[in-house]
């Protein structure tokens, strides 16, 4: 074997993604299903995959049992082999007690052991929470070529989003000349994608600098912007952070329209759909003479008896007879009941909807949830994993069901808009 | 941890020339069924349901394909410390003796040559079943009613239609055990007059020392088949040959209307094939079929009736018909009452009726391949691999394309008439 140096992936798969709402109650942001079979993080590891980097750890924290189980020995993305290879690094006690990651670059530092072992030219850093399709190859040639000690992915967004972001300003040789971190009034449109390329021993030495600094988009950048070379790299084309329920509705319609950007078997996207445990060779999806589909993803395992629209639906999801679903995800093995009707919904796994039930019933799409106004106020309807909705049960907009919702849990026929159960 | 005690070989290693084009490159028991499968996956998932775990597999036809899908048998949980699959080629060794090493000349002769393999995994029972049938069957029942029996060879029969009687093995059963099964009377090789309707599945359990012999006398012969040489040699030896009634769905592939007829079966509201129900299991990496997108249904698109796997992408109409990973239908097309392999892609405005296309074809703007549609087509029409068909071409019902036909010669070609074979 040869001793050449290589790239190193580190994937940041900790984050909590909060604004997800009951999507992440179980589970952390990257292992969030998304478009049929897939899971978030899909997207940058076959990145990483098709970038023909070879050796990833990835960062755990939050409710990570979902997220491991889902990248197994990381076989599904080419992982295994003998100088390949995919390790999970979960937070561990050091010297003091309760060394939870106090922020991304607090996180790396802890696994600091792990960049030791495996020396390489360079890091690349990234998140697993973001949809998009990049050629990490050409990002490192990039970084040598302007031998950067840093160079961090950026594109343009809408102003009116920037405060959501890290934010750079660059001259005219791509050199990042200034930033902010989520600025309130920015003074630029080009954000941070969250993906860096760090001269390894540069990432080292940063680390080894200061404990204090715990967060690379807050500490480490602002300090290597003001005394290093960092640059940044041009990315145009799809991205996505899909954070907020709105966000993440958006991207999965995206997959369907027939004009669109994002194609996860074009941009060779590889999943493990062998997770949870079961089988995955389920047959194909069976479309019985009523049935009616249009403008959706269907997957394997789906049984549809009655009408879908503009929806995605994850393995193993049976729509009955006379049912209608429309502008809704559904995750894996869903059912929904004779003549019963979702609308503008996202379903959690194995959620039950029984005969004769409306799910986003009403227009009220304004009017927000009572108790997160902040996560759902677009009109959309969610449900919780295995959760059971009642026979002739009316549910209206901006509604929240939550995981493992028994029938006795309804004591009226009806949930008005913005309510929570 | 208790050793497994029955050994399963399975018969995969014919070609069956009825099946045409489907068989050039592939043995009939790898030719793919039910949208993302293959015909052996019936009789493997049989066995992982049955709890046996030592599997042998006697090919030696185009076996390419049949290795590929294999892998290592980890997708029917068949490699472990007691478990395994074992793909039986046929070799050469140090002896002229074609007997010891060559070809197979027969199935009984495949069984014959690999006796040492037999041998070392001492089993209590032999189970040797065909590779190419579409059921669904728990072997314990019937290896625990070949112990009550203490019979020298069960063999499982189902009831046919009388008038295809003719195309298998039957049997006179006698009524010693009612509706599970009974002793053989008579049994006949594909008789011209069939006597009974009991059709042997081709499943049968042996007692090992009984096996052992039959072969080695059937080496004296020049035919080395199960159903036309071992079993009449055991009744006429008067050995206690049972047969184990079988009452379930048992689909036979062994021409093209067959098969076609089989992918109907997995059709309907209530499907005689019930891949789901029935636990079946295949390899999800041979083809890369893991990797494929889930199924993308666009504006205008109607499926009704049907079975679309991930990777296919519809934008016409596809009624009663079975699409594998990767096929592609463009606006305006109608498929209707066919079968699609894998990575078809169908242009706009075709017209397909009851066709059955191998992987790899492109079809062109407004192709018409069988009878018109929602006419009754009678014929099965045929299309072969790789193959790139020009624009506007007109296939006749029951035609046939073979594959790689090179674009020089569809240059020449105007129409296809029906029952024409295009080579």
């Amino acid at each position: 074997m040869s001793a050449k140096k290589e790239t190193l992936v580190l994937l940041l798969a900790g984050g909590v993604g909060s604004r997800l709402n009951i999507l992440v109650q179980s589970r952390a942001k990257p292992a969030v299903p998304f478009a049929g079979h897939y899971r978030i993080i899909d997207f940058s590891l076959s990145n990483v995959m098709n970038s023909g980097l070879t050796k990833v750890g990835v960062l755990t924290q939050y409710k990570p049992l979902s997220l491991m189980r889902h990248l197994g020995m990381g076989e599904a993305w080419d992982f295994t082999g003998r100088s390949r290879g995919l390790k999970i690094l979960p937070p561990h006690t050091g010297f003091q007690d309760s060394d939870w990651y106090k922020g991304t670059a607090d996180a790396v530092r802890q696994n600091i052991d792990f960049l030791e072992k495996n020396p390489a030219d360079e890091v690349v850093l990234l998140s697993g929470d973001h949809i998009y399709n990049m050629d990490f190859h050409a990002m490192i040639e990039y970084h040598r070529f302007k031998k950067a000690d840093v160079t961090i992915g950026m594109m343009v967004v809408p102003m009116s989003e920037i405060y959501q972001f890290g934010a750079g300003v660059i001259d005219d040789q791509n050199r990042i000349i200034g930033w902010e971190e989520k600025p309130e009034h920015p003074k630029t449109n080009l954000a941070s994608m969250g993906i860096y390329v760090f001269d390894y021993k540069y990432l080292l030495d940063s680390l080894y600098r200061d404990k204090a600094e715990v967060d690379f988009g807050m500490h480490i950048l602002p300090r290597a912007i003001d005394n290093d070379n960092v640059f940044a790299y041009p990315f145009y084309g799809y991205w996505r952070d899909v954070g907020t329920i709105q966000s993440y509705w958006e991207a999965n319609m995206d997959v369907i329209r027939h004009d669109s950007s994002i194609s996860p078997a074009g941009w060779g996207i590889r999943t493990n759909i062998e997770a949870d445990g079961r089988p995955a060779d389920r047959p194909p999806a069976r479309f019985t003479n009523d049935a009616k589909v249009s403008c959706s993803m269907i997957s394997a395992g789906c049984v549809i008896r009655g009408t879908v629209v503009n929806s995605v639906l994850a393995p193993g999801v049976v729509v009955e007879e006379g049912a209608i679903v429309r502008d809704s995800i559904l995750f894996a093995d869903c059912s929904v009941g004779k003549n019963s009707i979702m609308d503008l919904t996202i379903c959690d796994k194995r959620v039950k909807i029984l005969a004769d039930s409306v799910v986003g019933s009403g227009t009220n799409h304004d009017f927000p949830n009572i108790k997160q106004p902040k996560h759902l106020y677009t009109g959309i309807s969610l449900v919780g994993k295995e959760a059971i909705i009642p026979s002739g049960v009316s549910i209206g907009r901006n509604c929240i069901i939550n995981s493992h919702t028994q029938e006795s849990a309804f004591s009226t026929k009806e949930i008005a808009d913005g309510e929570t159960l | 941890m208790q050793k497994p005690s029955t050994l399963a070989m399975i018969l995969a290693g014919s070609r069956v020339d009825k099946l045409d084009v489907l068989t050039y490159y592939r043995p009939k028991s790898a030719v793919p069924f039910g949208g993302f499968a293959r015909v052996i996956d019936f009789a493997l998932s049989n066995l992982l349901h049955s709890g046996i775990e030592q599997v042998a597999i006697l090919s030696q036809y185009r076996s390419y394909s049949l290795i590929n899908h294999i892998g290592t048998g980890a997708a029917w949980d068949m490699i472990g410390r007691n478990r395994g699959i074992s793909l039986l080629p046929p070799f050469k060794d140090n002896s002229d003796n074609v007997a010891h090493a060559d070809w197979y000349r027969g199935s009984a002769d495949a069984v014959y040559k690999n006796l040492d393999f037999v041998k070392y995994h001492q089993p209590e029972e032999i189970l040797i079943l065909s590779g190419d049938h579409i059921y669904k069957m728990d072997y314990r029942d019937m290896i625990v009613y070949h112990h009550q029996k203490d019979a020298d060879l069960t063999i499982a029969f189902v009831q046919v239609d009388k008038a295809k009687a003719h195309r298998f093995g039957v049997a006179a059963i006698d009524s010693e055990d009612g509706e599970t099964g009974g002793r053989l009377t008579n049994y006949w090789e594909k008789p011209e007059d069939p006597e009974t309707n009991w059709a042997s599945l081709t499943v049968l359990i042996f007692k090992p020392e009984v096996l052992y012999q039959a072969l080695r006398e059937n080496q004296k012969t020049v035919s080395f088949e199960f159903g036309r040489d071992i079993i009449p040699q055991l009744m006429a030896q008067g050995k206690k040959v049972y047969g184990f009634k079988y009452t379930g769905y048992w689909g036979y592939t062994g021409t093209t209307e067959e098969y076609w007829q089989a992918s109907m079966d997995l059709l309907g509201d209530n499907p005689s094939i019930d891949m789901q129900a029935w636990g079946l299991r295949t390899n999800m990496e041979h083809r890369g079929i893991s990797d494929a997108q889930p199924v993308l249904i666009r504006e205008g698109a109607e499926i009704h009736n049907s079975l679309v796997y991930n990777g296919c992408i519809v934008e016409g109409t596809v009624r009663n018909s079975i699409l594998f990973p990767g096929v592609q239908v463009e606006k305006g097309a109608v498929i209707e009452d066919s079968v699609l392999f894998f990575n078809n892609h169908i242009g706009a405005n075709c017209k397909l009726n009851k066709v059955i296309m191998d992987v790899n074809s492109v079809l062109g703007e407004g192709v018409c391949a069988g009878p018109e549609i929602a006419s009754e087509a009678n014929l099965v029409t045929l299309i072969g691999w790789n193959n790139h068909i020009p624009d506007n071409m007109c296939i006749g019902e029951g035609a046939t394309i073979y594959p790689n036909i090179t674009s020089e010669q569809w240059g020449q070609v105007k129409r296809i008439a029906a029952e024409e074979v295009l080579r």
